[in-house]
């Protein structure tokens, strides 16, 4: 097994400046807004590095855009990452906040070598304007140690790895704090000198824990990695470090983010045709904006035409600090035309079920009924509504056993307000249902209502008048 | 360009008030001989809109569509019934040989969804008929629907209320249904391609409620007057 790590040393700071062009120096705050986690080069060249107290770096620089971390937004990030890099590889695992593994020994004959997996890789990184350490290991954990050192290199070599482990100092090794210190205090500076242990002294006098990563490093102990699944929807989310309040300003960032959605659903041969669209403000409620399209669409610059035709229409309401783009909806991308192989018929039962399932992605699949009778005495029981299907026709009953009824009947009796002025027929008793309690006792009769209507009305047995039909 | 104003001419779609042209256009028969005759010996135009404008439901509208609905279902084409009124009761329709397996009932909740499921209907080869309840709709909207109509070749009914008469509309047909005397159907065409409009004629629907007009007057004794409510 061969293993490619990536390690993403500043992905807030390229993720910022790709959703809007920044001009002043940004830095990247923990949590408590003590001190800096990351600086942008800019930031950098103005004196300022990671680890810096907070305090220090605005005497340095007083025009600093701070942006906090987010231990959440930083995952979703992530995942948005290994989102287009499963594109190029089967199995990634993913190594909260900042990092991840890629599996490439099995890919290896599909590209042609590891150095076209090492190029591809890094020429989509490149696209994607993302600062990425990459190395290779033969252990998940090697690969990681060597990226986050910086010292990865495209070569599958056993031994040109291992001495790049050996090289590597202690604090690179990612040992925790007491371990680190008790193995400085025996004189041990670099990762080959605690390679070099015998293993049971290793156990003996340190733990066996540490014994355990050593080997897991090393490989002589399993280190199984589950493989991440990419969700089934879209979902990208740009943050702005000066609050938009241009639509203009809106649409930079979305173009890039609908450009990703097309990549991702020509990817998956889909289409959709509902975009969700979140914008945040700082002191309101978040606006949603929900955009349809006519038709199943991929095409980006369609999308952002219907999204400046709906921003134009509904002007922001306050400035926005960022933005979520959410498909939830894919619809699987049909075959053009539906014709046979001269193009001469259509092919209807096709056509049918295109139809039919466009209608039910779009209204729901409640909203598309088909209608059958049953068999039942009273009115309201006599018919039932089912789903859609595509049937040939089914044997008919004898129509003409059915009585005379109306064809249109209402939703639930509705009391009679006019004095009918024509009785046609009836009575016609229907009594039922007391096997399961829907007891109905009525004498229905055909009537003319003053407005020229016939209606189907019925007496029940407080002798209350209803109309329960009409003769359309 | 001279070609492609005598199609036009010839298909009777610009209006010549001087000159009677029978349209070529393609249509359905209505299935009421008298009516027919009033549409120029064709009845429903397929590829177009036709509107009937009533007040009430239950003065025999669906009558009139019935005989082309019979025929679609049988013919195993598609007939949408897009947000009925009330419930097409399906004991009713299967009595009148309607195929319940090619009818499909549709509910929209908003206006945006009601047209682009009509305009979607209509475009589809399977449709044979849409019969659509719009409630409001705006011309805009009505050149919208008329333009997809364009695209099948199904027969579209809208039914939509009487006031809208006033309203232009880009539909083919346009006729005003109105109850007359004993139980049948008057039918004012409004307009229609190819011709002046203004034609009238009135339809027996008392058969919709098993009346035979003759026995109409003696069966008028209802229980009515004896019973208080």
């Amino acid at each position: 097994m061969l293993w490619l790590y990536l390690h993403f040393p500043h992905l807030l700071l390229d993720h910022v400046r790709r959703s809007q062009p920044v001009e002043n120096a940004l830095v990247i705050v923990e949590g408590t807004g003590q001190s800096v986690l990351q600086a942008c080069p800019l930031a950098q060249d103005q004196g300022i590095q990671p680890g810096m107290r907070l305090k220090t770096a605005l005497g340095l620089a007083p025009e600093l855009h701070i942006l906090q971390a987010d231990q959440q937004q930083q995952t979703q990030l992530l995942e948005e990452q290994a989102r287009w890099l499963y594109r190029y590889v089967a199995h990634i695992t993913l190594a909260t906040p900042d990092g991840l593994w890629a599996e490439v020994s099995s890919l290896q004959r599909l590209y042609g070598g590891l150095p076209a997996i090492w190029q591809t890789i890094e020429q989509a990184l490149a696209e994607h304007q993302l600062t990425a350490w990459a190395a290779l290991g033969h252990t998940p954990l090697a690969a990681r140690l060597l990226a986050r050192a910086g010292k990865g290199e495209c070569s599958a070599d056993k031994g040109h790895i291992n001495h790049a482990l050996a090289q590597l100092p202690l604090a690179a090794a990612e040992f925790d704090k007491t371990a680190c210190t008790r193995l400085n205090r025996l004189g041990l500076e670099t990762l080959g000198d605690v390679f070099a242990l015998p293993q049971k002294e290793l156990a003996r006098r340190l733990s066996p824990e540490l014994l355990a990563y050593v080997q897991k490093i090393q490989g002589t102990r399993p280190d199984p990695r589950a493989p991440w699944q990419p969700p089934h929807r879209f979902r990208q989310r740009a943050d702005f470090i000066q609050e938009v309040e241009h639509t203009q300003g809106l649409l930079f960032a979305l173009q890039r983010i609908l450009a990703e959605l097309e990549e991702d659903l020509c990817w998956r041969q889909q289409d959709t045709d509902t975009l969700l669209l979140v914008l945040q403000h700082r002191h309101q409620e978040p606006t949603r904006l929900r955009l349809r399209t006519t038709g199943p669409e991929h095409r980006a610059d369609t999308f952002l035409k219907l999204i400046r035709l709906k921003l134009d229409q509904q002007p922001l309401s306050g400035p926005v600090v960022s933005l979520v783009l959410g498909v939830r909806r894919f619809i699987s991308r049909e075959a053009p035309g539906g014709q046979d192989l001269l193009g001469e018929t259509q092919d209807l039962n096709e056509a049918w079920h295109t139809l039919i399932s466009r209608l039910q992605a779009r209204l729901g699949d409640q909203a598309l009924k088909q209608l059958y009778p049953q068999a039942d005495h009273r009115p309201e029981r006599a018919w039932s509504a089912g789903a859609v299907k595509r049937a040939k026709n089914s044997a008919l009953m004898n129509p003409q056993c059915l009585p005379r009824r109306p064809l249109w009947l209402l939703p639930g009796p509705c009391p009679l307000t006019e004095t009918p002025v024509a009785w046609f027929s009836g009575p016609e008793r229907i009594s039922g249902g007391w096997w399961d309690g829907q007891r109905v006792h009525r004498d229905y009769y055909i009537a003319q209502l003053p407005g020229g209507q016939l209606a189907w009305v019925f007496r029940d047995t407080q002798n209350a008048w209803f109309v329960h039909g009409w003769f359309g | 360009m001279s070609e492609l104003l005598s199609t036009l001419l010839h298909d009777a779609r610009v209006w010549q008030g001087h000159r009677h042209r029978t349209t070529t256009q393609p249509a359905e028969t209505t299935g009421f001989q008298a009516l027919d005759n009033q549409l120029g010996g064709l009845g429903w135009p397929r590829g177009a809109l036709s509107e009937c404008l009533l007040d009430a439901s239950g003065i025999g509208e669906l009558q009139l569509v019935l005989p082309l609905m019979k025929r679609m279902t049988e013919a195993g084409q598609t007939v949408f019934w897009l947000n009925p009124p009330h419930t097409p009761y399906a004991p009713a329709l299967a009595r009148e040989g309607v195929g319940l397996d090619n009818l499909v009932v549709i509910h929209t909740e908003d206006a945006s969804d009601f047209l682009w499921t009509l305009e979607n209907c209509l475009r589809s080869p399977v449709t044979g008929l849409v019969l659509a309840w719009p409630g409001k709709l705006a011309t805009r909207d009505v050149r919208r629907l008329q333009l997809a109509s364009e695209a099948g070749q199904n027969v579209c009914v809208l039914f939509r209320e009487r006031r809208q008469a006033e309203q232009n509309s880009p539909a083919a047909l346009r006729l005003e249904l109105v109850p007359d005397e004993q139980q049948s159907l008057k039918v004012n065409v409004l307009k229609r391609r190819g011709s002046w409009s203004g034609q009238r004629c009135t339809l027996a629907m008392a058969h919709r409620a098993n009346i035979r007009v003759q026995e109409a007057p003696r069966v008028v004794q209802g229980p009515w007057p004896g019973v208080a409510r």
